[in-house]
């Protein structure tokens, strides 16, 4: 009898076995998997929201650090405003090289001037950006003019419609950015003069007076100069600008990080009880599946299957039926972190990127190891039990 | 074996039947409102009356399967089943779908649980169809 047919016919001939094993193993790969994707996600998306805001040190008034985080990771409504002179002063600062002001704007949803629910508005400078412009050259070819916009991904004009109303205002959709998986998705960009003039307009056709002051913006982006240290500009900047907080790239976000660095840390726990339960019943269960056929495998033996070959079998069950499992626990794990992100940033209070398909399958190969490397510890234990066993003792019992 | 499968069918159709109906805009109370004022349904809402249309034959499928899973009918019903699931999906993302905006829960709940369980099911109606082919064949 071959090795094949001999593990299928294990396979078949124990049902309970069978399915405890499977649903171990399910249970380690789907969580592995989770608890990798769920980790790296949030940590690429944060990187790539940074990537993608492009400055070396964020100025905003002080005591708005968490403020500004949340509005530009989770969405959170923010009404940062500080004087527009700062600008100049950040300017002044030795070592930056350019700094861009913004001005964060909040849409009103279930309003007849609105057409579309909330999202985030950012208005810039498009003389000194370094946010929008290099995806604005590189995908329009040209600066975006009054009444123009681009959103993340997320942002759509409504059907039925040419343009995005907003506070009465008719802002035409040029392009949708890559996603990040944070807020910047759910965000759109027009510059200062569209702002202006939609705030103008909302005087006569929102429910709600838009308010967007030339003297004031929300927050200044830096880029270092070459060479420079942005940690000293940044304690320069603080210096030469009082009432502002200076944030370099590295400190940007940190509040949610050390957050997201707790649930890793409670989600790993959970995964080494998981890991450690399963172990327990796959040895439990194949102890006692091995022990009911302790007469079947002696007379295996009597017939001349070797020691090595009874291992093999023996393990050979355990690995297919670990690998079935392990298969169908990470095929829905990725089915639902795939299908569910957005409900999950919600759930989980911080932002998540599904990693691209060279890093999702890496992260595949390692929950599938992980679960089948769980099934062979715990079943090489018993299986090599009771292939060392004398087969006469085994028949006699 | 079949019998479990058919059970996890009877489970899959109860969340495609139950979920849309909680999760769709007009279930949360948001209506659409014309220029002469008068407020209509979201598609969303459209799409849970529909997803009970399919629902409910999985439902009665995953029964019959589980009480007679004789051969010629279990293959009958597995590729039945397969069909259902492909609607299943089908209703959110194309036939009728929901609404645009990604943080309304008919975009992030109702049209993600509806792929998943249409995804499922058509593996698990595949599997119970490979089962019921192998028996025939031993």
């Amino acid at each position: 009898m071959r090795l094949t047919s001999l593990t299928l016919r294990d396979i078949s001939g124990n049902a309970f076995r069978s399915f405890v094993i499977i649903a171990c193993a399910f249970v380690v790969a789907g969580f592995s998997l989770a608890t990798i994707l769920v980790a790296r996600g949030a940590t690429d998306s944060i990187t790539l929201t940074q990537a993608r805001l492009g400055a070396d040190v964020l100025v905003v008034p002080s005591g708005n650090e968490r403020t500004i985080e949340g509005a530009l990771l989770m969405g959170s409504t923010a009404q940062i405003r500080m004087a527009r002179a700062n600008l100049e002063k950040v300017g002044a600062v030795v070592g930056v090289e350019v700094a861009t002001p913004q001005l964060y704007l909040m849409s009103m949803s279930n309003s007849s001037c609105c057409s579309v629910p909330d999202m985030f508005m950012v208005a810039y400078d498009p003389a000194t950006d370094f946010t929008v412009e290099p995806w604005l050259r590189k995908e329009l070819g040209r600066d975006l003019t009054l009444g123009e916009s681009v959103g993340g991904t997320y942002i759509f004009v409504p059907e039925g419609a040419d343009t995005i109303k907003l506070y009465g205002y008719d802002l035409s959709l040029e392009g949708n950015l890559e996603p990040t998986g944070s807020n910047l998705d759910a965000t759109i960009f027009f510059t200062f003069e569209t702002a202006y003039e939609m705030a103008r307009i909302s005087a006569t056709k929102a429910a709600k007076l838009l308010y967007a002051s030339p003297d004031q913006i929300s927050s200044i982006l830096v880029k270092v100069s070459p060479g420079s240290d942005p940690g000293q500009v940044a304690k320069d900047i603080r210096a030469a600008v009082p009432g502002v907080s200076a944030i370099t790239r590295p400190e940007l976000f940190g509040s949610f990080r050390e957050q997201m660095e707790g649930q890793r840390a409670v989600m790993l726990v959970v995964l080494a009880v998981i890991l450690a339960l399963a172990l327990a019943v796959i040895v439990l269960v194949f102890s006692m599946v091995v022990n009911e056929r302790r007469r079947e495998i002696g007379v295996l033996r009597a017939l001349g299957a070797s020691q090595t070959a009874v291992f093999r079998a023996l393990l050979a069950s355990a690995l297919t039926l670990a690998f079935i499992g392990a298969v169908a626990g990470i095929v829905l794990s990725a089915l639902v972190l795939f299908f569910f992100k957005n409900a999950l940033t919600e759930a989980f209070g911080f932002p998540f990127m599904f990693p691209s398909a060279g890093s999702f399958a890496l992260l595949v190969v390692i929950g599938l190891a992980v679960a089948l490397a769980a099934a062979l510890a715990a079943a090489s234990v018993p299986a090599y039990r009771i292939s060392r066993r004398d087969p006469a003792l085994s028949m006699r019992e | 074996m079949i019998r479990i499968l058919a059970i996890i069918l009877i489970v899959l159709a109860i969340v495609v039947i139950v979920v849309p109906q909680f999760t769709n805009c007009s279930a949360e109370g948001r209506t659409l409102t014309l220029e002469n004022g008068k407020q209509v349904a979201m598609k969303c809402a459209w799409t849970a009356r529909g997803e009970i249309a399919t629902g409910v034959p999985l439902l009665v499928l995953g029964l019959l399967m589980a009480v007679w899973p004789r051969k010629q009918s279990t293959r009958s019903l597995s590729i039945l089943a397969v069909v259902q699931g492909v609607f299943v999906i089908l209703l959110p993302t194309g036939l009728i779908g929901v609404c645009m905006s990604s943080d309304m829960d008919c975009n992030s709940i109702l049209k993600p649980t509806m792929i998943v369980a249409g995804i499922v099911t058509i593996l698990v109606a595949l599997a119970a169809l490979v089962l019921n082919e192998r028996k025939t064949v031993s």
